[in-house]
């Protein structure tokens, strides 16, 4: 329905992000990230699904996320977004999975690749961001009980990433 | 060099005939001498006959053949040549003997200048029979005659030449055009053909003793094609001195070949943006000063939206326009300065970052700027 009106008009665009998906998607496959692995989900190339494997040493450990990410059709000047599918207990993952990155806002820069962003999301686990949090409760508890924040993070992911 | 061995003649053969060390090998250069004024005055005899097909095979020789230095060749056809004129065996024995301060080169040359007209004579068929030789010998010969009765004779064909070989063929050329009276036709030779022909000339009058003229024949342009080799040439013989730096003006052809290349170097082949090709205006095209390169279309794109390098976050420069301009037209000339074609494609890629704030918007408006900006 939104394909019919909106998918000739930025034909070209359309065309040259895909180009450059499929060129990510290939060196995806011949260098994967450590503990990551990324692919379309179906025949859409703008709509991937991501998995991340849990950091050892962190609460997140043993754990497998899954991720979406979905593509604007002027990628890269855009940023993918990169929503997760797993609920996980982090203060820069929205409730509804969406993650809050600088990388993926206003840091998005052209010259980053899908590689880069799922490595930045496994940092991102390993090293929260409080101080730019968007679930105010998880960072304040991570602040002030880091112990406790750790125990739930561990928690939620047995329950939901196992 | 050739006044100066004027010069130096009769002052080393005075010196000699002082030392009475050296008459016996005076006698037997004499005896050789003869030898080869005998056998020169067959080759003259021959030599109007002969004498254009003279520096077709002449350049035969010269392929087997690892030339003497040029100067002291020259140096040593004068003399003998200046002895000759003088016609008397006496003068000839020393001035050849004084002629080597080096005890084997008079003979070997004066043997290398017969066998080189022994040689050719047998193996040269029909009218180019002694034509080697002969050229050489009969430019030497010349080559005296030139100075001594013309000295002030014009030399416009060979244009200016710091080589020692370009001097050398100059007035080797003059001379045979002035003693066959064919001035003209020797004018009209190109420079590269008398370059060559010279270090032929030279190579087969010296060395010789080595040459087989008979294999002349396995070389493709030993049939009748008497043009110069040129520097690329695949056949041309490694024994020839390197051509290159005689060509004073700008070689086109190789402007454009070495200007291709350079492009290449540590430029991505594709824009990491949008993983189209980099074509050439787009690998020389540098808007940031940290060196992230992309393809004009994405440059421009991103300039629409927050205009900071993807590279380095920065923001690019407030007036893109004339500030890449001139940083990237001041990157292309210095790196393409000797290279003519290549400055003219820098005028047009810059034509193309200026069009960038007027057309640009209304090719991109139409979703095929790619194809008619590049056009």
């Amino acid at each position: 329905m939104i394909s019919g009106t909106s998918s000739w008009l930025p034909a070209t665009s359309v065309s040259a992000s895909g180009k450059r998906i499929q060129r990510e998607m290939v060196e995806l496959n011949n260098d994967p990230p450590p503990h990551c692995s990324a692919g379309p989900k179906g025949d859409n190339l703008y709509h991937w699904i991501a998995t991340i494997i849990g950091t050892p040493g962190t609460p997140y450990q043993g754990g497998i996320f899954f991720l979406d990410i979905i593509f604007p059709t002027d990628y890269p000047f855009n940023p993918p977004q990169v929503v997760f599918k797993t609920r996980i207990y982090h203060c820069n993952v929205e409730p509804d999975g969406h993650v809050s990155m600088g990388i993926l806002k206003d840091g998005w820069s052209p010259a980053l690749t899908i590689t880069k962003v799922l490595l930045a999301v496994r940092s991102l686990l390993t090293n929260p961001d409080p101080y730019n949090a968007v679930v105010p409760g998880i960072a304040h508890l991570y602040l002030g009980d880091r112990a406790k924040h750790d125990d739930i993070a561990a928690e939620w992911t047995v329950r939901f990433a196992k | 060099m050739v006044s100066d061995s004027i010069a130096a003649a009769p002052i080393l053969s005075a010196a000699n005939t002082k030392n009475p060390g050296k008459k016996k090998r005076t006698n037997r250069s004499a005896k050789l001498k003869q030898y080869k004024i005998d056998a020169r005055r067959e080759q003259w005899l021959s030599q109007g006959a002969v004498k254009n097909k003279g520096c077709k095979d002449g350049i035969d020789d010269d392929g087997h053949v690892p030339s003497l230095p040029v100067g002291k060749h020259s140096k040593r056809e004068l003399e003998k040549v200046e002895t000759r004129r003088r016609g008397e065996d006496d003068d000839v024995s020393i001035h050849q003997d004084s002629d080597s301060e080096s005890p084997s080169n008079s003979p070997i040359s004066s043997n290398s200048s017969v066998l080189c007209g022994n040689d050719s004579g047998t193996n040269f068929t029909g009218s180019s029979s002694g034509g080697s030789s002969s050229s050489s010998s009969s430019s030497g010969g010349c080559y005296s005659g030139n100075i001594t009765e013309e000295e002030e004779d014009d030399d416009e064909e060979v244009e200016e030449g710091d080589d020692e070989c370009l001097d050398d063929w100059e007035a080797v050329a003059d001379a045979l055009a002035a003693d066959d009276k064919l001035q003209t036709s020797s004018q009209d030779e190109p420079v590269v053909e008398t370059d060559s022909s010279c270090e032929v000339t030279n190579g087969s009058g010296v060395g010789s003793m080595s040459s087989k003229p008979g294999s002349d024949g396995v070389l493709p342009w030993a049939s009748g094609n008497n043009k110069a080799w040129r520097a690329d040439d695949a056949f041309r013989p490694q024994t020839l001195p390197n051509l290159s730096k005689q060509h004073s003006m700008p070689n086109p052809d190789r402007c454009c070949g070495g200007g291709i290349p350079w492009s290449r170097n540590s430029v991505p082949s594709n824009c990491p943006i949008c993983c189209e090709d980099l074509d050439l205006t787009d690998s020389s095209f540098l808007p940031c000063n940290c060196g992230f390169r992309l393809c004009l279309f994405c440059h421009k794109r991103i300039l629409e939206q927050d205009g900071r390098c993807p590279g380095c976050r920065k923001q690019y420069e407030c007036e893109p326009i004339e500030t890449e301009a001139s940083v990237h037209g001041g990157s292309l000339t210095l790196r393409l300065a000797r290279s003519v074609s290549m400055i003219e494609r820098t005028l047009k890629c810059l034509q193309i970052i200026i069009q960038q704030t007027g057309p640009w918007v209304v090719f991109e408006h139409q979703g095929r700027y790619s194809t008619e900006i590049l056009c």
